[in-house]
């Protein structure tokens, strides 16, 4: 089913429907610190995830929002899979800072920046790099990638 | 005059000790299951390299920027857990609707079944259904009937067995057709349901 991917989601982002536009605006979560980005999908070994000054171990099915940071352990793994079908996991050691990220489902615009401030990442890009290329992005200390709709893997290391 | 030269030595030996731990970065782009890749541009100040093959990779020490190709077996040692820690990929699917009905095709039916065992088979999910109408018909009532498929399809789903708070649906009508048409035209293809898993 994946060969229909390119097919037909374009063909979502033609309307123009205001009802349609309103169910889908109230239904996805969209540009609020305040509204789900993403979901927690796998957690191995230590994982927690800080929001603010609040710091909590995550299980599968719960949310993040934008400006949450999720770290893991030395034995630490962690899965997640944001609204616009972006799908990034984190081997032990990482901090994941969801910095920003902005996403329509009308017409798929948005931006992303996650930071990646220590650790590995494995990212497989969703409907904001296909939609916009360079509106995804992922920041290291080292370099700032621009992704254009693709699967890539990043390690950050030696981290001041 | 002594002690201006122990700060400097400090200074130096601060400076190297900052060398040693300036940021280190390994980026590679992955191969699709197709064996293509997208691509990845990596920056570091006024630099910045395209990377656009699969394992085209770039290592960057400090504000030096080198291209490698990186290899399925570097990959998997350095990045094994994170890529074993990755989700499910989303999925997406399309079902067919009868004319004028919120009632699916005997095909689509039977494909029902690969989107119910493809959502289950996740350990957490969430769904988004979205329905369409061909043009045949009031453009309101063609969004109701849109909707209506939508919505069928979700109690289908809950009827399974599905968490309904996992389950999103919206209706576009007849103005978002998969195969453009004029109006008041019958396609069977702009009858449907698009469905989204992740």
């Amino acid at each position: 089913m994946l060969t229909q991917f390119k097919v037909f989601w374009p063909s979502l982002a033609i309307g123009s429907c205001m009802l349609a536009t309103m169910a889908i605006a109230a239904a996805t979560p969209a540009a609020s610190p305040s509204l789900q980005i993403a979901q927690i999908k796998t957690v191995s070994g230590k994982v927690k995830v800080e929001r603010g000054t609040a710091q909590t171990s995550p299980k599968p099915g719960d949310p993040l929002f934008e400006k949450d940071t999720v770290v893991t352990g030395a034995d630490g793994s962690v899965g997640i899979t944001f609204v616009d079908n972006t799908v990034m996991s984190a081997g032990p050691n990482s901090e994941i800072a969801l910095e920003q990220f902005k996403f329509d489902s009308n017409n798929f615009n948005g931006s992303m920046l996650t930071e990646l401030r220590k650790g590995t990442l494995a990212v497989v890009s969703g409907d904001i790099a296909r939609s916009s290329p360079g509106a995804m992005k992922v920041r290291t200390p080292a370099a700032t990638l621009g992704v254009r709709g693709t699967r890539f893997v990043a390690e950050a290391t030696g981290d001041p | 005059m002594i002690t201006l030269r122990g700060a400097t030595l400090l200074l130096v030996l601060g400076v190297l000790a900052g060398c040693a731990q300036r940021e280190q970065g390994l980026f590679v782009v992955l191969p699709n299951p197709d064996g293509t890749s997208g691509a990845i541009t990596v920056s570091e100040g006024q630099d910045s390299v395209l990377l656009d093959h699969p394992y085209a990779a770039e290592e960057v020490e400090g504000d030096h920027l080198e291209e490698t190709t990186s290899n399925s077996a570097q990959v998997q040692q350095v990045f094994g857990s994170a890529l074993a820690a990755q989700p499910i990929l989303p999925a997406h699917f399309r079902l067919y609707f009868l004319k004028d009905r919120d009632l699916m095709t005997t095909e689509s039916q039977q494909q029902y079944r690969n989107v119910f065992a493809d959502i289950k088979r996740r350990p957490v999910y969430q769904v988004e259904v979205i329905g369409y109408t061909d043009t045949l018909g009031e453009q309101s009532h063609n969004q109701q009937l849109s909707l209506r498929r939508a919505a069928t399809l979700r109690d289908e789903l809950v009827r399974d067995g599905l968490n309904p708070d996992s389950i999103i649906i919206a209706g576009r009508g007849e103005l978002d057709p998969a195969v453009p048409t004029g109006p008041q035209v019958a396609e069977p293809r702009n009858r449907r349901v698009e469905i989204t898993v992740r």
